[in-house]
């Protein structure tokens, strides 16, 4: 059970990070049909190109609220150990890979697959943290 | 860190959720408290002592 404020901060989480996803889709559908359709050139692919990166960057700046604004020492410590392992992992694999792909040639990692597979690792040190404390 | 919260708690024959509302905080953490996986900050450790009326070494102890 949680506080009745951590619950609060939680929804209010979950919410944020539900518009974003949204945005997110949204952006790449958008992106995808008009580059497709539209051809553009120059600033304007750049400017369409970055637009699925943008709520990546809200999503990042959404965390950071949360963890400012939750008071329950615990479950902020849950969070911050969990994303520390996740962000470890996600470094190890991709600095791994990266070595793999400059010296023996292996297929490139989209950078853009970065942030998906730390919030893989993120979510998977989370359970493991949980089960620590339980 | 040692503590004494569950017998505090006992007296008071408050659950883990009571101290945790109490406490403004989650069950997990007055649990995580109390099994001693998770030290708390200080001012937690003042508004445990608070609540309890005694003070904090009162409650805790930093004995292995």
């Amino acid at each position: 059970m949680e506080s009745k404020f951590s619950n609060s901060v939680n929804r209010r989480f979950h919410r944020r990070s539900l518009v974003v996803m949204v945005l997110y889709v949204l952006s790449l559908a958008v992106m995808s049909q008009a580059i497709d359709h539209l051809h553009p050139k120059g600033m304007a692919l750049y400017l369409l190109a970055l637009l699925p990166a943008l709520p990546i960057v809200a999503a990042i700046v959404i965390i950071a609220l949360y963890l400012s604004e939750q008071k329950d020492e615990f479950v902020r410590t849950l969070q911050i150990e969990s994303m520390l392992w996740g962000v470890g992992a996600t470094l190890t694999v991709t600095t791994i890979w990266g070595a793999l792909e400059k010296f023996a040639h292996i297929r490139p990692m989209s950078l853009f697959l970065v942030y998906p597979l730390c919030c893989v690792f993120v979510f998977l040190a989370r359970v493991v943290v949980k089960r620590r404390y339980r | 860190m040692k503590n004494r919260l569950r017998v505090l708690r006992a007296e008071r024959d408050w659950s883990q959720a009571d101290l945790a509302e109490r406490l403004e905080v989650s069950r997990q953490s007055v649990n995580a408290i109390e099994t001693g996986k998770f030290d708390p900050s200080l001012p937690l450790a003042f508004k445990l002592a608070r609540l309890f009326e005694t003070t904090i070494e009162a409650i805790f102890s930093d004995e292995n």
